[in-house]
């Protein structure tokens, strides 16, 4: 019986050390390194402070020119909008979005950065907005 | 070793089996005597003043040591005139509805008491009680003491509360037109046409407008009087009209006291406290039927939420009600 007892904590301690050994890499945010290299946007979407749209159209995203053009209603209060990115798999976004954002300086687009899911590839993203015009 | 383990296996199965085994027999329940009372809140949300806080009082006692003659309560402040108990108790049909049994006379309200006296000879009954929240109670608490009295001379009570009053005020439908009753002011909670919102030019702090315009959408908006004139389009505001709100657009806040729909969601008192208008717009532009505004007033004096009822396009209109809080 104490054998069996001993036999099994062994097997029990050899798979926790093995387990442990294991090499799974992660960011400095805490997420997980993968393998993959892709690196685009793959939607992108602008809320007002109600969380409804305030793109007139779907935004037009250029994954080659790094950019996203997308135009909001008349009257949005871009001081205060919220952007939600949509990204490849495994990839992440810098800076990060942790809230409102302020788009209403036109001449000064922001830039989005996505990084890839090895963390070898960064691609800045362009974010330029329009105001549907008043006739 | 597994002798032990054999013993302890064999006592426990003997203990399970001995456990399962065991014979309850079914017996009556002693029916307790002496009068009993309970009571349940039926309203749920802020006590806003105006409304009604509704309970149900029960009580009940063996036919046998004899009848109600009494329900009482009282309440620590005194309930609007119009507060009462009914003098019906009400059961369940099958098909679910409320069927009322006449068991006394009408309730009468004596200073912070509402009682009802029995008529019918009856040991069991619930009554609903309807407190209309006075003015006197508003941002105060409220608590309440049910009582019951039997023809044993037995007297019962049960106390409920305190319950915390709201500061906000309500105001419900209040009917917006374009060129017309087209101002807003919060600080009466009124709307008011051209020539009557010259004479209260102090107090207006928005301004309706439905507008289509091509190439862009505008429809219904709530515009503060001193916004950019991009937002109001051939308003000529009266003399004197020139406040800056803030305003911050709400889709889908239903707030039960103001909508009336089935969505449990209500607006408190808190949720005005906790607001943050920093950076908020002077306008709401594209308002639709089940949207809302958080505003500010120029002077800070008074946080609300505007619930837009109802638009009509072809009557350009908006149907508004509106909870405030003073913040001063």
């Amino acid at each position: 019986m104490k054998k069996y007892f001993l036999t099994f904590i062994a097997i029990t301690l050899v798979t926790f050390a093995w387990v442990s050994c294991t090499d799974f890499p992660v960011d400095e945010d805490g997420l997980l390194i993968t393998t993959r290299g892709q690196c685009y946007v793959g939607n992108f979407e602008l809320l007002g402070v109600d969380f409804q749209t305030v793109r007139t159209k779907a935004a037009v995203i250029d994954t080659t020119a790094q950019t996203i053009n997308v135009e909001v209603f008349f009257g949005t209060d871009l001081k205060n909008v919220y952007p939600q990115f949509s990204l490849v798999t495994d990839a992440k976004l810098d800076p990060k979005i942790v809230g409102k954002v302020d788009f209403s300086d036109l001449a000064n687009p922001k830039v989005y950065t996505v990084i890839s899911g090895n963390r070898l590839v960064k691609k800045p993203y362009t974010v330029y907005v329009t105001v549907q015009a008043k006739p | 070793m597994q002798l032990k383990h054999y013993s302890l296996t064999l006592l426990t199965i003997l203990v399970v089996f001995f456990t399962a085994c065991q014979d309850e027999e079914y017996a009556l329940p002693t029916l307790e005597g002496g009068l009993h009372n309970d009571c349940i809140k039926r309203t749920l949300g802020p006590n806003v003043v105006g409304l009604n806080l509704e309970f149900a009082y029960a009580m009940a006692l063996p036919q046998a040591e004899g009848k109600i003659i009494s329900a009482q309560v009282e309440a620590s402040i005194a309930g609007a005139p119009a507060t009462y108990m009914e003098n019906r108790s009400f059961s369940t049909s099958a098909s679910g509805a409320d069927v009322p049994v006449t068991v006394g006379s009408a309730s009468v309200n004596t200073g912070t008491k509402t009682e009802v006296v029995f008529s019918k000879d009856t040991c069991a009954a619930t009554l609903r009680y309807y407190y209309i929240i006075p003015e006197e109670a508003r941002g105060k608490t409220v608590k309440f003491t049910f009582s019951a009295k039997a023809s044993n001379g037995q007297t019962v009570s049960y106390e409920m509360g305190p319950y915390s009053i709201a500061k906000m005020d309500m105001k419900l439908d209040l009917v917006l037109s374009d060129n017309n009753n087209s101002y807003i002011s919060i600080a009466d909670m009124a709307v008011y046409n051209a020539a009557s919102a010259a004479t209260n030019a102090a107090n207006i702090d928005l301004v309706y407008l439905y507008r289509v315009i091509p190439g862009i959408t505008f429809t219904h908006a709530l515009v503060s009087p001193a916004s950019s004139p991009d937002y109001l389009p051939g308003i000529t505001l009266p003399s004197g009209v020139n406040k800056s709100t803030k305003i911050w657009k709400v889709w889908a806040l239903r707030d039960q006291h103001l909508a009336r729909l089935q969505f449990g969601v209500f607006i408190d008192d808190i949720d005005f406290e906790k607001l943050n208008f920093t950076g908020a717009p002077d306008y709401a532009i594209n308002l639709r039927a089940e949207a809302g505004t958080w505003v500010e007033t120029a002077d800070g004096k008074y946080r609300a939420y505007i619930y837009c009822n109802s638009i009509n396009n072809t009557a350009k209109t908006m149907t508004v009600s509106i909870k405030r809080y003073p913040m001063q």
